[in-house]
This record gives structure tokens, sequence and C-alpha cells, in this order.
């Protein structure tokens, strides 16, 4: 489902460049979930910014369902962020200024792809019912995570991206958020790749990837 | 200007119809009938012994005055051309004492002046107006009869208007008539005074239905016409000639073959059917005998529909007039429908044709208003 | 489509959830829309009026007939008529002035008369929206004058009253009623009119459509029966345009300033919406919307901001032309003689114009900022930019544009000949100081916080650094408001002050009498006459324009002083030169002629008579050209030349009262005289008049300013909230933050203020000195006066105060939840 093949990336910085991947490689097949796991700076969300096409890779090729994303113009990656792909992210990334209802429609109403059942389940599931009139400001991050989460399955992307989503949350809400993160993938029969830092969170995924020294490295899954 | 313009019938009505009218737009006619208003004017009484040549000339103490000349004439083409011209007279507020001479503005008398020429169905007019007091206007019977508005002009030899010469332009196509008459006026009612209603609405009128026209029409297009033929003038004055429940008239003016003259009106009652009826029976030496409501009928007996500025209109072209104590009857028709005026005072007024038995047996002028 | 239907609305929503940044987004552009649309209706409007000037009222007619004397005999009109002019109606024309000199036309005419005959079945029924009874009122005694309800307003004078005029007599009692082409004059029925006023003849006779055969007749017949009678074929409309072509560049100018002031609120607004929305942007982008749907998303915002903008903005626009417009009409009735309808059209072609307008002020506002962010991908625009550093990069930008702008209007100043040429160099030098403010504000604070102590006093210079990005558009539009304000005010100041010392030499005998009665010798018996001025002139067209030209006594006190811009002869007592004749300034600025030039002047038997300009007088005020000539010899060369009043020099002790009955034992009458004082008092108040509009357009420029300052000081406080709760945190008191916030905004006005002054100054000489002369044809010099700018600034404090106070206030509200979420944010 999704391939990476050797890819690399390096940035220029003050103090010369750095490289973040090199001969990076993956594989994740169709409804599975994988963690990616590393230090801070070792390169997890370049990898993620890759695939979803907001940052280019130096070399190497990345295949989603057999499309070769590295050939991809902007305007194909356009497409795929509004149909196939997904992203989550640590800051939410919600729209101050629309409500919940609106903000965990918009991804739906951009590609014209939205199940009215299906929205109803996922606020139910997601617990957010009671909070359909309310702005991002007035939820806790716990429940803008949950809006998230629910903007970037309603229109049954392929695959998901998370960057750290429970990087804001405390322990409990961190658990929660990902057991309905995980169980919904699972439910819609998406992919899910994860960017952590916590073992604790790599654990709900089937797979574990870590990233040193900007290669990847597969790791028994927990 | 356009908005000026569209102002200006209705300042001329307001000036004719005098203060307070305003409430009653919707019957122009209003003035001939307003009680109140006439107070501030000379009465029509009985009993006065009309002057002439002095009461050709305007009697401004009267609210109400016109000069009426009605004619048939032939063309010398063998065309048939009715003819008439009015000029009115109206008094908007009682004159001050004095004070004309202050100012030639500060005259209360205004005027009026129709015009209107007939041609099987063709039908032209005009109407103009001015204030007096300035010269613009007037009547005068001294030195010589002179009745002028702008240069509208009947002009006599004499302090009589007749003879005399009128002088018109309609829609800017000259038009002369030479006017004369050797038989005697003839006064109508008692002496002149004539009723218009059992309520004591009354109105001084004289006419000459025998005058001899010659004249000349020069329409806009195609060569001058000499026409010849019977003219009837009307004069009559008074400060409030119509009743209250008068909506209307009907006039007719008959020169008969056999010399004879008639004239007769119905003044419409608008709460009965019992009209108000009135004539003169006028023998060839102007001879007269009163008619009044025993002794007219009148049946209207054809219709015309006819587009107005108002809408459309029902008008009675077509009547029956029998006199039955004189145990007389003809049959009257319009010559053509075409003969309404949409002028401030709107009405119908066109020249006919007698019949008696499918003879026809003289000609006329019929007026109708309040339709 | 689908994506960007929807990335539009997500990015409309910012409005409804920010209603008042909504608001002056809104009022920004309503404002600046109202101020350019009011005068742009009343301009067209003005225009459509002169086109219209052929058919209406007093220029109904192609033609007038004219007696010389200006007095038409009743007799004359009368035989006209019966002649068979029915396009021929009477006019009564008269000035009048109210018992505190104020200066009123009346028009009278017969209505009867002009009634042309109906006599088409189809023509169309009236309808009067007039009150009918009060027509009828007219022409009956005790008879009515309709009075303009914006001229009973500002007499005043009710409904019933009769207005007194200065001679005590009375007119009727008033009715508040107007009709199309009355402007701002009396009507009166001339009957009336005539009792009244105790007039015997008319002003004029006017001639309606009339058809070149009857035209012909009518030539003929003036010949043969009325040679004194005159017919001239009404140039009015051509004239009005011509003539006031000037005043409408002006107005176009003023309401262009005030459209630009609007736009800076606009600008603002536009900006800060659009930087408070960066997270919006970057989220749509990451949701798979394109930079391009996501430009065109905002390009839609923003003709949908223009189209509600607009639309509120020319109905704001529409109701303000309506209080405008008495003063425009006021003005062109007083300088041009123009007549202007009381009631206004929207035109199609403004609505789009001023839609089209607001859209590219908008479209400026947005190219700039989407313009950077398409070069950015999407990841950096979540990374934070150096605000800092952009802002002194558009600062200095803005130094040099403003440096380069200076230059081609300095560059270009000696070729100035027109008008346009003037407005642009005038707009060259105000946007160059609007551009150049904000460097050398952040120059100025720099150089303060380099100087000043560490601590509050160098934290509050840096503060205002940040501040300065912010209040930069409010800045630049206080900025052009003060100036043309102060440029303004010192322009009619100076222009007043020019015109007084003018009235007082030119008006400088004590009596002036207007009378065709008045035997002037029969005065020279009584002792306080010290000296007498009798003129004669007439009106011709000379440059296809009308030109008057006057003969008086060059022995006269008041030719021996008459004001000269330049002459070429020696002026007190000199002969006058042989073929010499004296121009207005105006001949010299719009004709274009030099001292010694010569000129040739049509006389009546269609010759013409060659004449050398000796010298230029000063004029104020009069839209024609005028010469002067002796007296002798203007009635030598033009013998329909005619009286042109008398003036008369007093002894110091006259009583008034006597020089009246003398005047009238000589055959004036009543209303016939005018004292000096009236007359100096009558021209300042026409002055005044006439500059009404100039003021009220200055103030709302000025009000639009403290909005745009007020907008921007809410914006700046909401997007600092979050720093301040730091510093509150921190522990800056309350009194401290009033410190660092307000000083720095003070200084920042004190500056722009002091940057008007200079400014204003310019913009007044290059008003006096240019374009003056190009739109008038009057010189006269700058009187600078320092109290405009003293009151100016007090306004201006006065106005950020206000404005400081509502911000500061609204922080006070808002700094608790700011502090709340200082802990829950990253």
């Amino acid at each position: 489902m999704l391939h990476i093949n050797q890819l690399n990336k390096s940035f220029d910085q003050p103090d010369g460049k750095v490289s973040v991947l090199q001969q990076a490689s993956l594989q994740l097949e169709a409804g599975q979930s994988a963690a990616l796991l590393g230090e801070s700076g070792s390169g997890k969300s370049t990898l993620l910014h890759l695939i979803a096409g907001l940052d280019r890779a130096d070399g190497g090729e990345i295949w989603l369902q057999q499309q070769p994303l590295h050939q991809f113009s902007d305007e194909q990656f356009n497409q795929l962020r509004r149909t196939q792909l997904s992203l989550i992210f640590q800051q939410y990334h919600l729209v101050p200024t629309l409500s919940v209802f609106d903000n965990l429609s918009l991804q739906a109403r951009l590609t014209g792809n939205l199940d009215d059942d299906f929205r109803q389940h996922l606020i139910a599931t997601l617990g957010l019912g009671p909070l359909l009139k309310r702005l991002p400001q007035q939820l806790s991050g716990g429940q803008q995570q949950r809006v998230a989460i629910a903007r970037s399955l309603l229109h049954r992307p392929a695959l998901v991206l998370a960057d750290e989503p429970t990087g804001n949350l405390d322990e409990n809400t961190s658990q929660q958020v990902m057991q309905l993160l995980s169980q919904l993938v699972r439910d819609n029969g998406s992919s899910l790749l994860m960017v952590t830092h916590s073992p604790a969170m790599a654990a709900y995924c089937d797979h574990s990837w870590r990233l040193q020294h900007g290669r990847l490295e597969a790791e028994l899954s927990a | 200007m356009k908005q000026w313009f569209c102002s200006v019938p209705v300042l001329a009505l307001l000036l004719w119809a005098g203060p307070g009218y305003g409430q009653q737009a919707n019957d122009v006619y209003q003035v001939l009938r307003d009680g109140d208003g006439a107070a501030q004017f000379a009465p029509v009484v009985p009993g006065y012994t009309l002057d002439f040549p002095q009461d050709h000339g305007p009697h401004p103490d009267f609210r109400i005055e016109w000069w009426y000349l009605t004619a048939n004439l032939e063309g010398a083409n063998g065309q048939h051309y009715g003819v008439h011209f009015t000029l009115f007279r109206q008094a908007l507020f009682a004159q001050q004492q004095g004070l004309e001479h202050a100012s030639p503005w500060a005259s209360g008398q205004s005027w009026m002046a129709h015009a209107a020429i007939s041609q099987g169905d063709k039908h032209l007019y005009e109407e103009r107006f001015a204030r007096g007091g300035i010269g613009q206007a007037g009547v005068q019977s001294q030195p010589v009869f002179d009745a002028w508005l702008d240069d509208w002009q009947w002009l006599g030899d004499g302090p009589s208007p007749l003879p005399g010469q009128l002088t018109l332009s309609i829609q800017g196509q000259p038009l002369t008539l030479q006017l004369s008459s050797n038989k005697p006026w003839v006064l109508h009612g008692e002496q002149g005074f004539s009723q218009k209603s059992e309520q004591g609405q009354a109105s001084y009128y004289y006419s000459q239905p025998s005058i001899n026209i010659v004249g000349q029409w020069q329409p806009r297009t195609g060569d001058s016409v000499a026409l010849t033929g019977q003219g009837w003038l009307d004069r009559e004055w008074s400060s409030q000639p119509l009743a209250e429940n008068q909506s209307g008239w009907d006039w007719f003016s008959l020169q008969l073959a056999d010399g004879h003259k008639l004239m007769a009106f119905r003044l419409r009652h608008s709460d009965t059917e019992q009209h108000y009826y009135s004539g003169s029976w006028i023998t060839p030496e102007h001879k007269v005998t009163p008619l009044n409501s025993d002794d007219i009928q009148l049946t209207p007996t054809g219709f015309d529909v006819i587009d107005t500025a108002q809408g459309e209109k029902r008008i009675p072209t077509g009547w029956q007039l029998s006199l039955p104590t004189l145990k007389r009857q003809w049959q009257i028709k319009a010559r053509s429908a075409n003969a309404w005026l949409d002028t401030l005072f709107p009405y119908w007024e066109g020249p006919v044709q007698v019949f008696d038995n499918k003879q026809a047996v003289g000609v006329g002028y019929l007026e109708m208003t309040g339709y | 489509m689908r994506s960007l239907l929807w990335s539009w609305l997500t990015l409309l929503s910012h409005y409804r959830r920010h209603p008042s940044q909504t608001l002056f987004l809104l009022l920004g552009l309503i404002t600046g829309v109202a101020l350019w649309s009011a005068v742009h209706i009343i301009n067209a409007h003005a225009r459509a009026s002169y086109a219209e000037a052929d058919q209406l009222l007093d220029a109904q007619a192609s033609h007038w007939i004219q007696a010389p004397n200006g007095r038409v005999a009743l007799s004359d009109y009368v035989a006209l008529r019966r002649a068979g002019f029915r396009q021929v109606y009477p006019v009564l024309e008269l000035r009048l002035s109210t018992l505190d000199n104020q200066p009123l036309t009346l028009i009278a005419t017969d209505l009867m008369a002009m009634s042309a005959s109906r006599t088409s079945p189809t023509q169309e029924q009236s309808n009067s929206r007039v009150d009918m009874r009060a027509w009828s009122q007219l022409s009956q005694p005790p008879y009515a004058v309709w009075v303009p309800a914006s001229l009973a307003n500002s007499l005043p004078l009710q409904a019933g009253q009769r207005l007194t005029l200065r001679d005590g007599r009375q007119l009727p009692p008033a009715v508040t009623d107007s009709q199309p082409r009355q402007g701002q004059r009396l009507f009166m029925d001339i009957g009336a009119a005539a009792i009244t006023l105790g007039e015997t003849h008319l002003s004029y006779l006017a001639v309606g459509a009339i058809d070149p055969a009857e035209l012909k007749r009518l030539d003929q017949w003036l010949n043969q029966y009325a040679p004194q009678l005159k017919r001239r074929s009404n140039q009015q409309p051509l004239d009005l345009t011509e003539l006031t072509a000037s005043l409408h560049i002006h107005l176009n100018a003023m309401s262009l300033l005030a459209f630009a002031v609007g736009l800076f609120i606009v600008f603002n607004a536009v900006r800060f919406a659009l930087h408070s929305r960066a997270s919006t942007l970057t989220t749509l982008r990451e949701l798979g919307v394109s930079a391009r749907t996501l430009t065109s998303a905002i390009v839609l915002e923003g003709f949908t901001l223009s189209l509600i903008g607009t639309a509120l903005g020319l109905a704001a626009g529409f109701g303000l032309s309506q209080l405008l417009l008495p003063a425009v009409a006021a003005t062109l009735q007083h300088l041009y003689g123009a007549v202007l309808d009381q009631r206004l059209l929207l035109q199609p072609q403004v609505l789009l114009q001023a839609w089209l307008l607001t859209s590219v002020g908008l479209l400026m506002a947005l190219v700039w900022p989407l313009w950077q962010r398409s070069r950015q991908g999407v990841l950096a625009q979540r990374q934070g930019v150096d605000v800092l550093q952009q802002e002194q990069r558009s600062q200095r930008r803005l130094a040099i544009s403003a440096a380069v702008l200076l230059a081609i209007a300095l560059l270009s100043y000696p070729w100035l000949n027109s008008l346009a040429h003037g407005f642009a160099l005038l707009a060259a030098l105000l946007f160059a100081g609007a551009w150049l403010l904000p460097w050398l504000a952040s120059q100025c604070l720099h150089w303060l916080s380099q100087n000043a102590k560490p601590g509050l006093a160098q934290w509050c210079w840096a503060e205002g650094q940040v501040q300065l990005g912010p209040l930069r558009p409010a800045l630049m539009a206080m900025l052009l408001a003060l100036t043309a304000n102060f440029g303004v005010d010192n322009l009619v100041g100076s222009f007043r002050q020019a015109l007084d010392n003018w009235l007082q030499q030119r008006i400088a005998a004590d009596v002036y009498v207007q009378s065709e009665q008045l035997d002037a010798h029969q005065l020279s018996q009584y002792a306080w006459l010290l000296d007498s001025h009798e003129r004669n002139g007439l009106r011709l067209r000379w440059q296809g324009r009308p030109t008057l030209i006057r003969g008086l006594d060059p022995s006269a006190p008041d030719v021996q002083q008459l004001p000269m811009a330049s002459q070429s002869y020696p002026q007190g007592g000199a002969a006058w030169p042989d073929d010499g004749i004296l121009a207005n300034e105006q001949v010299q600025h719009l004709a274009g002629k030099q001292l010694g030039d010569v000129i040739y002047l049509p006389l009546g038997n269609g010759e013409q008579q060659r004449f050398t300009l000796a010298g230029f007088y000063y004029d104020y005020g009069n839209p024609y050209f005028q010469f002067y000539l002796p007296y002798q010899r203007v009635a030598q060369l033009w013998p329909n030349a005619q009286p042109q009043g008398l003036a008369l020099w007093l002894d110091e002790d006259a009583n008034m009262t006597e020089v009246e009955q003398a005047l009238v034992e000589a055959g004036a009458q009543p209303g016939d005289w005018i004292d000096r004082r009236a007359i100096l008092q009558l021209s300042l108040r026409i002055f005044d008049r006439t500059f009404a509009m100039t003021a009220a357009i200055n103030t709302l420029t000025f009000a639009v300013a403290g909005i745009a300052l007020l907008a921007a000081l809410l914006a700046i406080h909401q997007q600092r909230l979050p720093h301040y709760a730091h510093w509150r945190a921190m522990g800056v008191s309350w009194r401290e933050w009033l410190q660092l916030t307000a000083v720095p905004l003070a200084l920042c006005l004190m500056l722009t203020w002091v940057l008007s002054i200079p400014l204003g100054s310019a913009l007044a000489w290059l008003l006096i000195h240019d374009i003056n002369v190009l739109s008038f044809g009057w010189t006269m010099p700058l009187q600078w006066q320092g109290r405009p700018a003293l009151l100016l600034a007090l306004l201006c404090l006065g106005v950020t105060a206000i404005a400081f106070a509502i911000a500061a206030l609204q922080v006070r509200q808002r700094l608790p939840y700011a502090l709340k979420q200082l802990g829950a944010d990253e």
C-alpha cells in the first residue's frame, strides 16, 4: 500500500548540511497501522511531510497505492491530500473561526465526499455530540484532537498521517484519543502512519518503525 | 421641464376652478355648481333687460361667461366641415374695488378658449389659457366688438360681433370666417333669463341662430378650402348655472331647412330620471316660443364607445327629439362620433344631421358633457 | 469549484467571529465610497442640470428676449403673444436680500401662459406631486412664495411666515415646496410677484421650443415692432459646463482624497484580517486546497466585501449628497448663476465606478501579502517570519518610493500647465509625505531607544517599533487628513483675507444705486455728496466665453485705487492710454493674454475694435472675462450699453435717512440702493457659502482618519494581547502598560502632525499659486496661518485620546482571559 524506498532528505542549516533521511525505506499494508518512533529532530515529521507532499525529497521513491508520489506535481499532491490522505497534527490545526461541526466536516466538504451517516457515527464514537456548536478555543486539547481525528477520517482517506497526535495531551487523554484513533482507522479500513516518541502510544499500532541516523528500522510489534 | 409642463394643466384647472378645488378633482364641472363660491358674485335674477351692444361685452361681476360659435359649413370641395369656437371667461375671485388699477396683474379674471374643426371622421382642436388684466386675452364691445386670446380674435365691424371676422389657427392651421346676420337676436327663457333648475339656478342667455358665414381653411397639407354655411352664436353668463345634483347636459342647436331653428337642452340629474328640459322654438323670423320640460322629449337611440384620456366612454350619438306640444319629431345623428375634446373641461361637441323619417331636414350642433 | 466555495466560506467565517474587524473594514469602505460617491453624484447631477438649462424655467428657452436695460415692457410681451408667438412667456427674476443681508433670487413666471395647448388626446395626464392647493395659493391673494426646504431651513423661515426684505417689503406667506429646476430660488406667480414687489416691467422673455421659420418671423417682428428688444440664443448649458469645469474637478479631487483616506482603513483591515487568518490559510493548504484556489477564494472575498461596501457606501453617499447638495447648489448659483435641481438620481455608471474603485483598492491591499505567501511553501507558512524585519524593509521601500515620487513631482513642476497635472502633483506630494512618515517615525523611535536609559523607557520605544507596523496605514490616513485640512484652511483663509482686502478697496463708495428712473444730477445739489461715479456696460462674448464690458470714470476715487495685479501705465490721475484697456486677471490667466498684447472686441455692428492690454486688475469671484474702458468710449463704441449703477461717496456726517430720502426724491425706489457695509457683508457671505462644501468634506475626511486610527489600535491590541498577558504575568503594572503603549503612539501622532505642517503649507501654496490660477484665474498671496495648525493639533489629540481610550478599555476587559490562556497554549 505505502512503499518508501531509499528516501533521502537533507536541510541547509547555518552550521552546514544536515542529513535527516538516508536511504530510508518502509512498507505499510492496507488497513495496517504503524508507529514511527525516534528522538526529537530525528526526521520523523519530515518523513510525513514528504509523503503528504508538504516537502520534497532529495532522492528515493514513495509509492502510495501504486502511485509514484515522488513524481507528483504540486497539483497532484493537492488532489492527493484532499482525497486519499489526511493529516493529524500535534497542534490540531483546526480553523478557529469555524464551529466543531464545520471543522470536522471541512475536508469532506472540500472533497465532496460527505457521508452523513458516517459523520453521525464519528461524532457519536468520538463523543463530540454536545460540542458541535462550540468554537475550537472553547475545547480542551483532547476534545480538539478528537475533532481533528473526525475531520481526518470523514472523507475516508486511504492513509492517515498523524504527527504526535497526543503530544499535547496528558496521559489519560492520550490513551483515550489513541484508542479511538486506532480503532476508527481500523474500522474504516485506512492505514495509519503515526509519528510519536512514546512507546506507549506506539503500542496501539500494528507495527513500529524507529528512525535513527536517517535510517528506518522495523521493530517488533508490542 | 416635463414636470413643469405636466403640472401646468393642473394649475390652470385650479385657477379655473377656484379655491378649495383640490378636494373635488374628479369633476372639473364642479365650478358651475359651487353655491358657496357663487355668493361673492352677482346673482342672475329675472326681469333684467338685455342691453345691446353693451351686453355683447363681458360681465366681470358674474363668475362665468362664454361666447360660443358653432357652424355647419360646406367646402368648395363639396365636403362638410363643422367648426366651433368658444371663449370662456371665469372670475377666480371677486374683484377688490380699486385694485385692478394698481397693477394689471391684479385682475381676477382668467380666460380659456377652444377651437375645433371636424371633417368626416377627422377632428382637430386646440385649447388655450390666459390670465386677464394684462391684455393677453379679453372681450370688449366698445368702440368695436373684440374678443381675443393671443392671436385668436373675433373682431366686429362695430360694437356688435356681427358683422365681424373670426381669425383662428388650429394647431398652426389658419381658419378665417366672415360672419354676418340680418336677423334679430334671440332671447331665451324669459327675455334672456334662462332657468337651469327648479331650485332657481339660471343664466342670462341669448343667441344669434342665423349667421351667414364665408371663410377659408388652410390645412397643413393641401390647398386652402373656401367655406360657406350657417353658424350659431350663443352668449351666456351666470354665477352658478348648475344645481348640485346636475351631472351634465345634452344641448342641441338645430337649423332646419324650412328656416326654423330649435335650441333644446336637458340637464341630467344624478339622483333622478326626471331631468330638467328647456329650449326655444324659433321661427324663420326669429319669433321665439319658449319650451319647457313638458314640451321636450329627448331619447338616446344610438351609442358609440370612444377613447378618451379618462378611458373609454359610451356616448349617445343618435337621438330622438320630440316636441309633443308642437307635434314635431326628428331623428338626430352625429356626423362622426370622433368629436371628443380632451381639454381641461372634457366634453363632446360635434356637428349633427337632422332627419325626419330618413329625410335629411336640417343640420345642427350637439354638445354633451358629464359623460 | 466545490473547494473554492468551501474555502471561501471558511475564510468568510472569520468576519462572523470578529464583528469589530468586519465593522471597521466595512466602515472604511462605506465612508470612502460614501464620500466619493456623494461628490460624484452631485457633480454628475450638476452637469446634467447644465445640459437641461436650455429646457428649464429661467433658461428653459432656446432663446431669451431681453431689453438692454433689463426691463421688458408688459405691452411688448402681450403684443408678441397677440402676434401668435405662443412660445414666448414672461419671466420676472429679482435679486433680493433679507433683513440680515442674505442674498436671495426670486423667479416668477405666468404658468397659465406657459401651459401649452393640450391638443393631442394622447398627452400624458398630469400627475403633479404638488399639493394641489399650493398651486391655487400662488395666484390668489394673499398669494404664496415657494421656498425650497433647504433654503427655508437656512433662512430660517417657517411655512406660512412672511419673509421681510432688507428694504422692509414683505413677501407673501411661504410654502416650503419647490419644483424641479427651481434650485435655491424663491418661486412666485408672476402676477403675485409684480403686485407684492411693485414691479411694472418684466425681466426678460423666454422663448420655448421654436421652429426656424417661426424664429425668423420672430426676428422680423422684433425688428419691426420692438427694435429695443434683442433675441439671444441661450448658450447657458455650454457656458455653464465650461465655467464650472474647474469647480467640479476641485470637488472630484477632494472626494478622491476622502476615498483614499477610507482606503487606508480598508487596507489596514484587510491586511489584518489576512494576517489573523494565516493559520487557517495554511490548514486549508494542508487539507489539499491548492494555492490557486485559495488565492481565488481570497479575491472572491475581496469582491464580496467590495460589493457589500459599495452598496452600503452608495446608499450612505446618496444620503450624504442630499445633505451636501444645498451647499454646492448655493455655490453654483452664486458663483455662476447655475440652477441645480433639488432631486438627485443615482446613475448606474456611478454604481459601477464605485464598485470598480473599491475592488481595485481591495486588490491593491491583497496583492502584496498574497504574492508573498504564494512564494512560501506550506511548511514555511507555519514557521514564524521576522515581522519586525519585514516591516523595516517595507518602510525603507516606501521611503524610497516617496523620494522617487517627490523627485518626479519636483522635476515636472516647471511644466505645470493643466489642472489635471496640478492635482496629480498634489496627489504626489500627499502620498510622498504619507509614505515617508513610517520611515521617519521608525528612525525617530530608533534614535530614541538608542539614547534612552535602559529599562522602561527603552522598552517603550522598542514597543513603538512593534506597533508602528499595524499603525502605519492609520498614521498615513491621519497625515492625509491633517495635511488636507491644514492646506485647505490656509487656502480659504488666504482667499478670504485677499477678498476682504480687495473688497475694501474695490467697494470704496458708501452707497451703490441701481435704478432706471434715478436722475443722478439731482443729487449733486446735496452737500453730503462728496463724489459719484456712474458706470455703463454690456455683455458680449469673447473667446467663446461670456464677457462683460464696463465703462467707468478714470478719475473716480475707486478707479484711482483700483487694486491692480499689474499695469503698464501710472495709476492715479494719469490720462487713460489711447487704445488701452484694463482687463481682469482672468483674461491674463485663463485667456493667456499678457500686458501689451493686442486684443479685438466685437462691436454691435459686427466689426472688431482693437485694444492694447494696459493692465490687469484683481477680480475675485468673477467667472467671466471683464474689461474696463472709459465711460464715454463704451457709450461711443457700443450704443446699446446700459447704465450699470451709480456709486456715491458721502460725507462722514451724512445722515443715511436723509440720503435715502434724497434718493427717493431723485426717482429711485426703496430697494434700488445698497450701502457699503451691506454689500461687503453680502460678498463675504457668498464667499463663506461657497466654501461650505470644502469645509464639510474636510471634516468628514478627518472623521474617517479617526476611525482608521481606532481600527488600527483595536487590531494592534488584539494581536498583542498575549504579549500584554506575558507582561502582566511578569508584573508590569497597568500604569506601566499605559506608558508603554500610549507614549510611542503619542510620539507617532505628534510626528504626523508636525509633518502635516510643511506638507499642508506646500499644499496650500500649490493650491493658491498654481491650481487656483489655472482653475479660476485669480491670484492672491498665501497668508500662512498658525491657528489652524494648533486647532488641528487639538483635534488630532482629541481623536487619538478617544480612540486610545476605547482600545485600552477593550484590553482591560480581555486581559484576564488572555492571562488564563497563557498556560494553556504552547
